[in-house]
């Protein structure tokens, strides 16, 4: 009696184990069914496609990869994105981390106005602005630029970055700050090369963040560009789609090529990516 | 000759403190300048020119744009295909917030329950939320296309050809079946943060819970869900405004169809300004669906400041 219930207990544990592992699974492959069956479809041919779309290519179609690159323009497209997340997050780091440090370390005039003048822009959504920013671009010459792009997505980044940095340097000791001033550096020279050095881990979770959300955005870029030699990858994607009409397995080999960047981007640095997106949300 | 000595040095100094202080005032500003230059052009001025709009007529070209007072707005109200979508969009958020947080919140328990492999799981997990928009939308319109898509084919094999439909052109089963995309596109983010909160989490808590005869439930209840209250709250709220906000995976799995039984208000939107050219009325429809948005979030931080307050 006494040796059977530990050993029952231990069942019933292993029960439980295997029944989440099972979940699990379930959920994984859930998860990854769909990309695993972009990638199948992109190496089938239409015929292959046509008879009822099998698991798994029975010829695998590596030209499909050669179409979708040369007449879904996915060059021009791809690197117009890396222009773009670049531009945005160099910029993003920069106004973010001169900001989030004001508001953290320096005492001014309408310091709190400017606190919650940011946080109440967090709450303006994009559905409530696209439309005004589009005319605002249009007013200001800045329609189907690169610069008109460029900068709405700064902007949209600007204020939870601000934040995440101002919570970042608010969190660090001032001893460094104080020896440099005495030793009379100026402020912007100590923000410079005492301050950022130390920010790294706060610059890297930004940048992050920003990064993702700018190489995946496409309603202003929906909204932005008529020119396709401009459009990012993601709007490039959706012309390629009302201009050519292109088969399945085409669109299917373009999508694939389009995510090769962020999964591997991702599959990198996803320790850095993952505290990084939990520090943004929850910070 | 002491107090001769003494007393530059005691009206000298705040002058030179007092001079520093006021420099480094304007260095905050300067500091922080670009941030509110850029914000007020690109997210204040379309705000309030977004309202304006609303009261005004724009083709989208012409120079001139008269005001027509209310008239936007009684168009809006009487638009079928707008209501239509702030009803479609109901569901979304509804199902999101109950389905989406709930998925996030008990896989989450999960992964962090098992001690192999939780890093392969959270990688996996978290994969569909590194896609965009689009990507998702092209995914899905493949895989649940009746006539090229595997989705169909598999349920034929498995015998369940029964329940093979046309996923996107059938008016029964395409919000469904959007929604069902849109939760399998965004839960890994969810999931992140639940799991991120559980680690923080202090284990002593379950062991005390554990010697009290707390069980599985019991622990849930009294330490697993008070713990994990600070991240609920911000977890459910962004949830719930991503699933309201939804535009790029409608607009490439159904553009709305079959008629508006999909449609959700920011495609409404979009749709009225840049294909029907009538920038006036979708202004209207942005400053209705937006303030309803901001307005929901205000309601967040009220009670979540409330809750800090607790």
């Amino acid at each position: 009696m006494t040796t059977l219930r530990p050993s029952r207990r231990r069942r019933a544990v292993r029960v439980d184990r295997i029944g989440l592992y099972g979940l699990l699974g379930v959920a994984a492959v859930i998860a990854l069914f769909p990309i695993f069956w972009m990638l199948s479809g992109s190496l089938q041919s239409l015929q292959q496609l046509l008879t009822g779309g099998r698991l798994l290519p029975t010829t695998f179609e590596w030209g499909n990869y050669v179409t979708a690159w040369v007449k879904g323009n996915l060059g021009v497209y791809l690197l117009n994105s890396v222009i773009y997340t670049g531009c945005a997050v160099i910029g993003i780091l920069i106004v973010a981390s001169l900001a989030g440090y004001a508001l953290a370390r320096l005492e001014f005039w309408g310091k709190n106005v400017f606190t919650v003048l940011i946080l109440t822009v967090m709450i303006i959504p994009a559905p409530a602005m696209f439309l005004a920013q589009y005319r605002l671009l249009v007013n200001l010459g800045l329609a189907n630029t690169r610069l008109g792009y460029i900068l709405i997505l700064i902007t949209a980044g600007i204020p939870m970055s601000t934040l995440i940095m101002r919570s970042f340097f608010a969190g660090q000791p001032k001893d460094l700050e104080e020896a440099a001033a005495i030793d009379g550096a100026s402020a912007l020279r100590i923000f410079a090369n005492v301050i950022l050095p130390l920010a790294r881990p706060g610059l890297a979770a930004v940048a992050v963040i920003q990064g993702f959300g700018a190489w995946n955005e496409y309603l202003m870029a929906l909204v932005v560009f008529n020119n396709n030699n401009l459009m990012p990858i993601q709007r490039g994607l959706t012309s390629f789609v009302s201009a050519e009409t292109p088969q399945p397995q085409i669109l299917l080999a373009a999508t694939m090529i389009s995510i090769v960047p962020v999964v591997v981007f991702y599959l990198m640095a996803q320790r850095q990516i993952v505290n990084g997106i939990s520090a943004g949300a929850l910070k | 000759m002491t107090v001769s000595s003494a007393k530059p040095s005691v009206t000298g100094a705040p002058r030179i403190r007092h001079r520093g202080r006021q420099r480094r005032r304007l260095v905050g500003l300067l500091f922080l300048a670009p941030a509110v230059v850029l914000i007020a052009v690109f997210t204040i001025t379309p705000f309030f020119q977004a309202i304006l709009l609303s009261f005004q007529s724009w083709d989208g070209v012409s120079p001139d744009t008269p005001f027509v007072g209310l008239a936007n707005y009684r168009y809006v109200f009487a638009d079928t295909e707008f209501w239509a979508s702030m009803k479609n969009v109901a569901v979304f958020g509804i199902v999101g917030f109950f389905v989406g947080n709930g998925v996030s919140l008990g896989m989450a328990m999960a992964v962090q329950a098992v001690t192999r492999g939780k890093t392969f799981f959270r990688t996996v997990y978290y994969l569909p939320s590194v896609l965009s928009v689009v990507v998702v939308g092209m995914i899905f319109s493949s895989l649940l296309d009746p006539q090229t898509g595997i989705l169909n084919r598999m349920l034929h094999s498995a015998g369940l050809g029964v329940l093979a439909k046309d996923w996107l052109n059938n008016p029964a089963v395409a919000l469904p079946t959007v929604v069902a995309v849109f939760i399998w596109l965004h839960w890994g983010f969810g999931f992140l943060l639940f799991l991120a909160g559980l680690q923080d989490i202090p284990k002593e808590l379950y062991e005390a819970a554990s010697l009290d005869g707390a069980r599985f439930w019991g622990k849930f209840r009294y330490v697993t869900w008070p713990g994990l209250a600070p991240v609920t709250t911000v977890v459910s709220m962004l949830t719930l405004l991503a699933a309201l906000q939804i535009f790029g995976t409608v607009q490439v799995l159904t553009n709305g169809g079959p008629g508006y039984h999909t449609m959700v208000p920011t495609l409404v939107i979009y749709t009225e300004a840049f294909t029907n050219n009538s920038y006036g009325t979708a202004a209207a429809m942005s400053v209705l669906f937006g303030g309803a948005l901001v307005l929901l979030s205000l309601l967040q931080l009220r009670l979540s400041a409330r809750r800090n307050r607790a």
